[in-house]
């Protein structure tokens, strides 16, 4: 079968180092940690490039989409590359799919998965909070299984803070890192990370970083997985979009029944800041967050 | 005189459309069959220039189920844009009849019978752009009849172009594959949706090859590939529902016991060097002297019901591979009032004339001259089977009368070395004896199968020495290994008469079940020994 990629798949060289360098290295971690090929469910275009890339270390793929013709693409796509019978497609949105446990179509996603890598068109943070709700509840599910896996997400950063979430966000965190320590020059450097991240000239990316990461981090504590979170990574996407992609370890901790605490401590995941990638390959950030561990504080 | 319509009269409205494509499969799983159909005569297109364009990709049609969605690819040779927009045309077609397995131009539509869209994309050696053709059925279907209610009349082509649309994106030139969407398939045909039916249904009806685990399919498949033109079964893929992809394979395997199969050229009766059909066949087998030989019976395999058992009994018609009809079409076309021999065979007719052409829902034949004569030439196979069938029973019932005697000879053997058989049997015995050689003799006359023959001659030659040991049991000069109890125990002539009643009266009462009797003779004979 020809490839078609030339003529007409939809990516650019950020995305592609990201999906064939970076996201790669880590789904064969994974799937040399496991001994096994993973299940997939992601949010893939109907060209299922990530999947194409990963095809060795998957095992079947659960594939969730909105659209008719998309879905329709996704189909001869999945036929030309002589994967379509472990393709499982489900159409809908992704987070009703969640919420609900069903498309449209009234089939259900194949759980558990070892692998979730949601390429979302769009922002995190709606008014309706469906996709953190939805996030929760793909963690749920992975717990009623004691299944470990790798969360992937994609996201664009043109929500804003459409709801002060974020504001209310930095100040809690605030809080729970200045509960978590007694040294007041430690407090005093929170205080001045803080006030950092608040600030509104500093760009939304570096506040979605921390965000995301805190919000995997407690959702999945809340859930006995023990949750190691990276940088985000910014980048520009097809069209010129900004966009911010992250990828977070969740192990399961059997035998506990209280909240688990990861190895990764709060103030190391403040102090993952963020990365860029440019040209199709990592590049010295625009802007670098300060650090809690420098001894400055990031003054 | 009627004069001619005017060019722009509009002649056929659009309930025209939904009454061909709705009434045109009654059973809806022929819809599959249309859609191999279109796929297998785009591969054997591709074929042609595959070799030319240095193109070394397998051929395959692959099936598999989405959702509500019934998918339908091949890597053939493709449509181009021009070809893609004529879908809008209702029963136009290029192709030409008896040149390929579709020429009706009316299956390509076939799935907006039982689905809500049916979708096209399709791209052609060559061909810088993927076109797609989509086709809103359910939306036509429920505007169509909220029309009729209203009485609206409204020309077919109006509603289909309003209910479908036709575009195109960039796609690699060298890429040529067609999928077809048959989406959000209604819930009244589960069928089209269960791999497990699709996988049975397409072995049956679709040209494909022998399964690897059927011994004889390489033989009949290089015995087709030589004598049948068009002979050439195409790789189906079916994904199922738990991740597997199968191929599909014709239904026949060794499991089933299938004796060796044999074939029946038919020959033009006007021109005997023209085959115009090529059948081959099999019996049900059984396990007879080492070997797997017809058994004589229904062709049956395992299934839940008396007719699932009995589905592959009969022969099928199958053109450019494709079966026409059922197993039941050959019965009534060939074998007429006495067709229960027929149902001991399996087997296909390929029909090498393509001028014998099948009706649209590939139930029959058009009828037709070339049917006709195909009818007519064919007459031969219920003739030769019909024959074989009567030297199979012959053969068989050779084989078990055989066996139920060596038996009873054996059994009669071990009665006799170990002293159950009373003087008063002797007699009986003996005219039973003599009477199943000779049936067996009779048996084996009408045998044409050697190994059977040597077998009852075998059996035959056992029952003369056991009716010597018989004849040496019965001397005055012979021990006591037959027993004479009222002679041993010095009777009376009356308790002899009781004795002789009550033991004619047990062997009547046995008479379905000797072994029983014999054993309770020799208990009372030993009983009677033992007290007097």
């Amino acid at each position: 079968m020809a490839d078609q990629r030339d003529a007409v798949f939809n990516t650019n060289r950020n995305k592609d180092f990201l999906r064939g360098e970076y996201d790669y290295s880590h789904v064969e971690r994974w799937c040399r940690n496991r001994a096994e090929r993973l299940n997939y469910l992601g949010l893939p275009a109907w060209e299922m490039l990530d999947i194409i890339a990963w095809e060795k270390f998957l095992n079947r793929f659960t594939t969730i989409e909105r659209e008719e013709n998309q879905q329709h693409l996704m189909f001869l796509q999945a036929n030309v590359q002589d994967v379509e019978h472990r393709l499982h497609s489900l159409y809908g949105e992704f987070d009703q799919i969640l919420l609900t446990g069903r498309d449209r179509n009234g089939r259900r996603p194949e759980w558990p998965y070892d692998i979730v890598n949601l390429d979302y068109f769009g922002g995190f943070v709606y008014a309706d909070l469906s996709r953190p709700k939805a996030i929760k509840k793909l963690i749920s599910n992975q717990v009623d299984f004691q299944r470990s896996f790798l969360l992937i997400i994609t996201q664009h950063l043109r929500d804003g803070d459409v709801i002060g979430e974020k504001a209310a966000f930095l100040d809690d965190l605030r809080r729970s890192l200045k509960s978590a320590v007694l040294e007041s020059a430690t407090r005093d450097a929170i205080d001045r990370v803080m006030d950092w991240y608040s600030d509104s000239e500093i760009p939304d990316s570096m506040r979605q970083a921390l965000y995301m990461n805190v919000f995997l981090r407690d959702a999945g504590e809340a859930e006995h997985f023990d949750v190691e979170c990276r940088p985000g990574i910014l980048y520009s996407g097809t069209g010129k979009a900004s966009m911010i992609h992250f990828v977070t370890d969740f192990t399961f901790r059997a035998g506990i029944a209280h909240k688990t605490s990861s190895r990764q401590s709060l103030l190391q995941l403040v102090d993952l800041g963020m990365l860029e990638v440019r040209n199709g390959t990592f590049a010295k950030p625009a802007l670098i967050a300060p650090k809690l561990s420098s001894s400055d504080g990031g003054a | 005189m009627q004069s001619p319509p005017q060019q722009s009269e509009e002649l056929v409205y659009a309930p025209a459309v939904l009454i061909l494509s709705q009434d045109l499969y009654p059973r809806k799983l022929e819809i599959v069959r249309e859609y191999i159909q279109n796929a297998s005569d785009a591969i054997d297109s591709f074929a042609s220039i595959a070799g030319i364009i240095k193109d070394n990709s397998e051929p395959v049609i692959k099936v598999s189920v989405q959702g509500r969605s019934l998918l339908i690819f091949d890597n053939g040779i493709g449509m181009d844009g021009d070809e893609v927009s004529k879908l809008r045309r209702i029963a136009y077609s290029e192709k030409r009849a008896g040149h390929e397995a579709g020429y009706k131009g009316i299956g390509r539509l076939a799935g907006i019978a039982v689905a809500d869209k049916l979708k096209i994309s399709s791209t052609s050696y060559g061909d810088p752009e993927l076109h797609h053709f989509e086709f809103r059925a359910k939306e036509m279907r429920e505007e169509v009849s909220a029309n009729k209610r209203r009485g609206v009349q409204e020309p077919a082509s109006q509603v289909i172009n309003r209910h479908t649309d036709l575009w195109s994106a960039p796609i690699d030139r060298k890429d040529h594959y067609t999928i077809v969407e048959v989406r959000g398939i209604s819930e009244s045909c589960p069928e089209l949706l269960d791999g497990k039916v699709l996988k049975e249904y397409i072995g049956d009806i679709a040209p494909v090859d022998f399964s690897p685990e059927f011994k004889w399919g390489v033989r009949l498949s290089q015995r087709l590939r030589q004598d049948v033109p068009d002979y050439s079964p195409k790789t189906v893929y079916l994904s199922m529902l738990n991740g597997d992809r199968i191929r599909v394979f014709k239904p026949y395997i060794d499991a089933m016991v299938v004796a060796e199969p044999e074939y029946i050229e038919v020959l033009d009766p006007a021109n005997p060097n023209n085959t115009v059909a090529l059948c081959w066949f099999a019996t049900k087998g059984q396990q007879v002297l080492d070997r797997i030989r017809p058994a004589g019976k229904i062709f049956s395999v395992d299934g839940d019901d008396s007719r699932d058992k009995k589905r592959f009994a009969g022969l099928v018609y199958k053109l450019f591979g494709f079966s026409v009809g059922d197993r039941s079409l050959p019965v009534r076309t060939l074998w007429g009032q006495s067709f229960p021999r027929a149902l001991w065979f399996t087997g296909e007719i390929h029909i090498i004339d393509k001028d014998v052409l099948p009706t649209t829902d590939r139930s029959d034949f058009i009828e037709t001259d070339s049917r006709k004569r195909l009818y007519q030439a064919a007459e031969r196979i219920p003739a030769k089977l019909n024959k074989l069938a009567q030297e199979i029973s012959n053969n068989r019932k050779a084989y078990e009368d055989g066996e139920r005697f060596k038996q009873k000879l054996q059994t009669w053997k071990e009665r006799l070395r170990t002293g159950q058989i009373e003087k008063a049997e002797l007699k009986s015995i003996r005219g039973e004896l003599h009477e199943h050689v000779s049936r067996l003799r009779q048996r084996a006359d009408k045998c044409t199968d050697l190994d059977v023959q040597q077998f009852d001659k075998e059996v035959q030659k056992y029952a003369t020495n056991l009716q010597k040991d018989l004849d040496e049991a019965k001397s005055p000069t012979s021990d006591n290994s037959i027993a004479d109890v009222a002679g041993d125990l010095n009777m009376t002539a009356k308790a002899k008469k009781v004795f002789q009643i009550i033991m004619d009266t047990l062997e009547d009462h046995f008479a379905d079940d000797p072994e029983s009797y014999y054993e309770l003779a020799a208990r009372i004979s030993k009983s009677l020994r033992k007290k007097y």
